[in-house]
């Protein structure tokens, strides 16, 4: 059933899943930048906040980090300060609100620039070592730091400095490069795979009605024909199309069951097999079908629909009346 | 000395064909249907068992098993079809991977 679902929306959540974790991990990267540097800040913390002002003394590489991090700091202040101020107690909490934060994070920034920055390396500091503890962190703190840090100004804050790129700014870059130029990219954001729920109304005590089942063929991109040939094999009745474009099954269904049924179509007619993209054509070609994928180009044989063995379920006598 | 290594040994190609041969009888799928009947009745029909296999058998088996009748019916393209009554695919699903007579990705199972 859960890969149905997942059939239903193919690879929408995996996207979103993938596509935090890249933020994730750039800011995990980060943190561990960060990490370092804040490893002499920290130790110098209980001292005092002198050593922070000057953090290029300690060594060169260290010096670098701590410069991008301010940086990465100033750009973000307003949603960091607000963080910190709530989050500093205890890390994993630190979501909370971005609404709030612009007139504290300005004041801050004038007065007490060196201090905040150093309390900001530290917060920083420590909601990154939970993240890497914790890597599955949750969720509200996840997409405010997403929000942030995959944004340009993570990948491009090396362009005015003259310090060494990180691998993964360069990664946060490309991606970011790739996402602008193909926006609806395999790696992107892709839409989801809507459908509509089957309208199924009973008629009377042993028929069905499929009420959009026309509407539903169009958004599967298939012939209604297609369509009411696999379902019709598939619950081992018989059926057909009525004057309103509805269809009618004889026998009782539940639009649940019509729906397991679809699920089924659908995974086997109409995704890809191979990138699981619902843009595909289904072609016949020397009396086998071929699904065409328009996405990445695959193209595979499906199989033919059968209904098979029949038993038989009516009357024997009307069944011989009618042969005979 | 060529038996340790791997790529001096010979291979036969046909090992897994051979081996497979006699250790697996089922092949192709087994399909697993249901058909409605009047009221809330239902019938099971199994499809594609092997013909090696004593389809009489294993309906009697079932039968005992699942607290159902059934029937084997001979048919001209089909061959021999399991016939069981009530929705017995949960049932007849575990029973023949539970048996061995049908591996679980040999079964497929149809209908809502």
């Amino acid at each position: 059933m859960a890969e149905d679902d997942s059939i239903f929306d193919p690879s929408a959540m995996k996207k979103k899943k993938k596509k935090k974790k890249t933020g994730f991990d750039i800011d995990a990267a980060l943190g561990d930048g960060g990490n370092e540097a804040s490893e002499t800040t920290e130790s110098s913390q209980t001292g005092g906040d002198k050593e922070n002002q000057e953090p290029s003394k300690f060594d060169d590489f260290d010096g670098d980090l701590d410069l991008d991090s301010k940086k990465k700091k100033k750009k973000k202040k307003t949603l960091n300060l607000d963080e910190l101020e709530s989050a500093l107690p205890d890390a994993g909490s630190g979501g909370g609100g971005a609404p709030g934060d612009g007139e504290g994070g300005d004041d801050f920034d004038d007065t007490f620039d060196l201090d905040m920055d150093f309390s900001k390396a530290k917060k920083k500091k420590k909601k990154q070592k939970a993240n890497l503890e914790e890597l599955v962190a949750e969720d509200d703190s996840k997409k405010t730091e997403d929000k942030d840090t995959v944004g340009e100004d993570e990948s491009l804050s090396w362009l005015g400095s003259d310090r060494d790129y990180t691998y993964d700014e360069l990664l946060t870059r490309v991606f970011d490069i790739m996402r602008d130029k193909n926006p609806d990219m395999v790696a992107g954001k892709k839409q989801k795979f809507i459908m509509r729920p089957p309208q199924v109304v009973r008629i009377g005590t042993k028929k069905t009605s499929f009420a959009n089942f026309e509407e539903i063929c169009k958004t599967l991109h298939r012939l209604p024909k297609h369509l009411l040939d696999f379902l019709l094999a598939e619950l081992g009745t018989s059926g057909s199309v009525d004057g309103n474009h509805q269809l009618i099954i004889k026998g009782r269904f539940q639009q649940k069951q019509i729906e397991n049924v679809l699920r089924r179509y659908i995974k086997e007619y109409v995704t890809c097999h191979t990138c699981r993209s619902p843009e595909t054509i289904l072609q016949k070609d020397t009396r086998l079908f071929f699904l065409q994928c328009e996405t990445c180009g695959s193209r595979c044989s499906v199989a033919s629909i059968k209904s098979g063995f029949q038993a038989v379920t009516g009357k024997r006598a009307a069944i011989r009346a009618k042969t005979a | 000395m060529s038996g340790s290594i791997q790529n001096l040994n010979t291979f036969d190609p046909f090992a897994d064909a051979i081996k497979g041969a006699d250790d697996d009888v089922q092949d192709g799928l087994v399909h697993i249907r249901i058909q409605q009947r009047n009221g809330r009745k239902t019938l099971t029909t199994v499809q594609g068992l092997s013909a090696d296999y004593d389809l009489k058998k294993i309906v009697r088996a079932c039968k005992k098993e699942f607290a159902c009748n059934g029937t084997v019916i001979e048919h001209p393209e089909y061959g021999e079809v399991l016939q069981l009554q009530g929705d017995q695919r949960e049932n007849i699903c575990q029973w023949l991977t539970k048996t061995g007579l049908a591996k679980p990705d040999q079964l497929k199972v149809h209908g809502f």
